[in-house]
């Protein structure tokens, strides 16, 4: 099962914020690796950046590259991310939700109910790390 | 593949707790705030993304 993470899934598991599932999560992807591919774009690595010094990032982007490669957002066709908005979705949102299918994604997992409260019309699931952590 | 999955776990278990030694920026802040605080940033790294474009 292919996986986005959003940013929001990184800042919960390093420990900026205490909640206990996305750290599940993670340490289970981690425990498991491979059998669950991750997808990372560059949008998601800068959000996650701006909380991080520079040696964090330096070891957060070495993460990264073992468990997964990072997308260049130009890669993402423009065309899947004005479907998006056009059902209400904020740009960058859009950007995620585009992202998330042009990589065949099954699940985007986030705790952002803006993403949540779209599941229905998606083509991938919307799944919060507590949801997902009882599917995989 | 065994080496890689324990790098990676070394680099994230190094990564949480070098996070965990110094002040969050969210301290006090409960998951919602979180996560608008996160869509603000969000917001910001998008409109900067896009100014050269304008």
């Amino acid at each position: 099962m292919r996986l986005v993470l959003d940013a929001n899934e990184y800042i919960f598991a390093l420990g900026f914020a205490k909640k206990e599932s996305c750290e599940s999560l993670f340490k289970l992807l981690i425990d498991n690796f491979p059998s669950h591919p991750i997808s990372v774009c560059r949008t998601i690595v800068e959000e996650v950046r701006t909380n991080l010094i520079p040696k964090e990032f330096q070891n957060f982007i070495k993460f990264i590259n073992i468990i997964s490669t990072i997308d260049e957002d130009f890669s993402i066709p423009f065309e899947i991310g004005f479907k998006y908005e056009a059902i209400g979705l904020k740009e960058a949102d859009a950007l995620i939700a585009a992202y998330t299918e042009w990589v065949g994604a099954d699940v985007l997992v986030t705790e952002n109910r803006h993403f949540l409260k779209h599941n229905p019309v998606l083509p991938f699931k919307v799944l919060t790390s507590e949801k997902c952590l009882r599917i995989i | 593949m065994k080496t890689k999955k324990a790098e990676a776990k070394k680099l994230w278990d190094e990564l949480r707790e070098n996070i965990s030694k110094r002040p969050s920026p969210f301290a006090g802040m409960t998951e919602e705030e979180v996560i608008k605080q996160l869509r603000k940033t969000r917001k910001k790294l998008w409109e900067k993304k896009l100014a050269p474009r304008t």
